[in-house]
């Protein structure tokens, strides 16, 4: 009985898909013409209207596994263009922004910053999270010449003439941070990450700084993505016997490590810890082992500021936060007032003449007096903080170091 | 010391979740694409239901996972099973439902379990954390279980014959429709299990079960079907396989040379004189045969 009902339900199958296929393909042919007429009228003109509002496109993962730290970005952009438009908007004009979910892979981001460009001819771009999408964004916008701006920490060793990043260089979180934490724990340090080019680039920057602050690299650990078992690596790392251990190990892949170095007695109160998982995205999972560390970044929810005290508060009651407030969304919506401030000033929607004002623009704002970009390496020049992680979640500023300088020359814009 | 430690712990992962796929394509010749994700189910049950002590959580996982996977397979698996290839597409659009799900109620923020024995062992001069020996040694255990009621009783016959020729089995008076849903069934729960037991070790995250998938699926593809003793050992490769490599080069290397070898075999196998020789040691029989 059994195999006579097998052909005959395999048949029933096959007739069916080419009935199916026929009808999309049938849809399709309708659909194609119509489509793409829409399409030529939108691709005759990428410009913004001169007189019209200033327009955002957000590129942001708002799926994926990186969903938390893109829906942060999203939420401090709405924020801020929310405040612009309440004190009257870009020189009189309103602005409006247009989100996309890019799930947090490259070839979404790719077409999605196209479309945006043609059909919702936006002034500028903004978000993404990953490296990998950032760049793919960046590569668009600088073949439209429309500025795109990110806010996630970390830089690239490559720059594009129309790309600024709002979060800190690997330099200027690393800067300040390395000689401070050799003194207070020692000489050996350990550097491990995950396997992708941004970790590596930010141990190749912190050997240097290591060394310069007299210090020795005693391990360098990269593991793959996803890494389940870090006995391994924690048994080598505790092998090199370091004082200090700068991580850029990301995502789950942070907690799953910190745990685990702790099971096997590598993490220890005395052992200093710094990097990636002190970020406020892994407080709720690891409050017990980063609790009472110091993490030196560029914004966290208490900075002293009545301008950010008023943002964190308006962005715990707008979306109900009770975790420390992720630092991506105040660089996002710090940034993104710094790119409207700079479209203010160039007095036209058009993206290129707004780029060249963001390269000229000074802006105040808790981020620093007078923030701007280093035209050799669009890194944005503005303070760091080192923030003292409390009971609860508190990222209390402990010490501010201003306008910390990053002024590598980077290719692409030198 | 530390070696082995490492390979048990690994192996209790692993071996729990290659044996539940195992089961579950003994009877439905069906890939449990979505077997990860039932760990993290697990994970999850873990984590979220923290009033209870660690132990009750688990058991309350595999309770609840129970009707959960029963109606799925009745729901979902029933019509598809007949053709492998739909239902292995099923299992796919499962995990990705419960990735999505898990996402959309918890957030992609990775969470952590407490570890419910804290401290750590001596092991023969090895210190070691106390809750991963406990862990490796549960899991382990589980599947030394399993392995013993797929070779002492009636229903791991029923297994092993569905799994050897089930239209044969069928003939016999054996319902491969019942075996198939408790198949479905005890394959889910030994990952639900895997996935509450570790997730003190590992981050709680919506896509943690998805990064298990590819030793697993190693693990089946190096076993013969309907022998659960095989896909043990296979796991048991696997792991050690993956500790060593890890113990003696760099992760990144390791990974690349696992992932060589693992492939190097599986071709080797299917190589005819390989077969010829393999056969030698078992039982002919026209599904193995075919298998091989």
């Amino acid at each position: 009985m059994v195999p006579s009902s097998l052909p005959r339900s395999r048949g029933r199958g096959l007739m069916r898909a080419p009935r199916t296929a026929a009808l999309a393909l049938a849809g399709a042919l309708v659909l194609v013409p119509a489509l793409s007429a829409c399409q030529g009228a939108a691709v005759s003109d990428d410009t913004p209207a001169a007189d019209g509002p200033v327009r955002i496109g957000v590129v942001v993962p708002l799926t994926g596994p990186v969903s938390q730290v893109g829906t942060a970005l999203r939420n401090g952009l709405e924020l801020a263009v929310k405040k612009v438009n309440a004190e009257g908007g870009v020189g009189g004009r309103p602005v409006e922004y247009v989100v996309v979910d890019d799930a947090g892979d490259p070839a979404n981001s790719t077409q999605l910053a196209r479309r945006l460009i043609r059909q919702e001819k936006v002034t500028m771009l903004f978000g993404t999270i990953t490296g990998d999408t950032a760049e793919a964004v960046g590569k668009v916008a600088d073949e439209a010449k429309v500025p795109f701006g990110t806010a996630i920490l970390g830089d690239t060793e490559h720059c594009f003439p129309y790309q600024w990043g709002f979060g800190e260089s690997t330099r200027q979180m690393l800067a300040p941070a390395v000689p401070a934490l050799i003194a207070k724990y020692g000489t050996k340090v350990a550097l491990v990450g995950s396997d992708y080019n941004y970790p590596r680039f930010y141990a190749g920057i912190a050997e240097q700084l290591v060394k310069d602050a007299g210090g020795t690299v005693v391990a360098r650990e990269f593991s793959p993505l996803g890494q389940t078992d870090w006995q391994p690596v924690v048994k080598r790392l505790s092998a090199a016997k370091p004082d200090l251990v700068l991580s850029m190990v990301v995502g789950a892949d942070a907690v799953t490590f910190s745990k685990q170095a702790q099971q096997f007695g590598l993490l220890t109160p005395r052992l200093g810890y710094e990097g990636a998982p002190l970020d406020a995205d892994f407080y709720p999972a690891l409050a017990p082992l980063v609790e009472g560390r110091t993490h030196t970044v560029r914004w966290s929810d208490g900075v002293e500021d009545a301008e950010s005290r008023a943002f964190a508060d308006s962005y715990r009651s707008a979306y109900d936060w009770k975790a420390p407030i992720p630092e991506v969304a105040g660089n996002a919506y710090f940034g993104v007032r710094f790119f409207l401030g700079a479209a203010a000033k160039a007095g036209s929607t058009d993206p290129k003449a707004v780029n060249e004002a963001i390269g000229a623009f000074r802006y105040d704002s808790p981020l620093g007096e007078g923030t701007r970009f280093h035209p050799s390496n669009h890194v944005l020049q503005a303070d760091m903080r080192d923030v003292t992680i409390g009971a609860g979640g508190a990222y209390k500023v402990t010490k501010t170091h201003p306008m910390v300088a990053d002024e590598t020359p980077k290719k692409g814009c030198s | 010391m530390d070696v082995l430690l490492a390979i048990l712990g690994q192996f209790g992962l692993y071996g729990l979740l290659t044996v539940g796929i195992a089961v579950i394509f003994a009877a439905t010749r069906v890939v449990n694409l979505a077997q990860g994700d039932l760990a993290m189910c697990g994970a999850y049950a873990a984590a979220t239901l923290t009033g209870a002590p660690f132990g009750t959580r688990t058991l309350i996982a595999l309770v609840a996972g129970v009707p959960v996977l029963l109606l799925v397979e009745r729901l979902l698996l029933r019509g598809a099973v007949l053709d492998g290839l739909a239902a292995m597409l099923v299992t796919w659009g499962l995990g990705m439902a419960l990735r999505q799900g898990a996402e959309l109620v918890f957030t992609g923020t990775a969470r952590t379990v407490a570890v419910p024995v804290e401290g750590t062992v001596d092991v023969l001069g090895s210190p070691y954390p106390a809750y991963r020996l406990v862990c490796a040694l549960t899991a382990s255990a589980v599947v030394v279980l399993v392995l013993v009621l797929a070779r002492r009783t009636g229903w791991g016959l029923t297994l092993r014959a569905v799994a050897d020729n089930p239209d044969m089995a069928a003939v016999l008076g054996t319902d491969p429709r019942r075996l198939r849903t408790l198949a479905f069934v005890a394959g889910g729960l030994l990952a639900v299990l895997a996935g509450a037991l570790y997730s003190p070790v590992l981050a709680v995250s919506p896509g943690m079960g998805f990064n298990l998938l590819v030793p697993v699926f190693f693990g089946l593809l190096l076993s013969r079907p309907g022998a659960l003793g095989t896909a043990a050992g296979a796991a048991l490769f696997v792991s050690a396989l993956s500790v060593l490599l890890r113990t003696w080069l760099s992760d990144t290397l390791a990974e690349a040379l696992f992932y060589a070898v693992v492939v190097a075999i599986a071709a080797l196998r299917s190589r005819p004189w390989i077969g010829r020789f393999s056969a030698w040691f078992r039982r002919p029989s026209p599904a193995a045969a075919g298998a091989a």
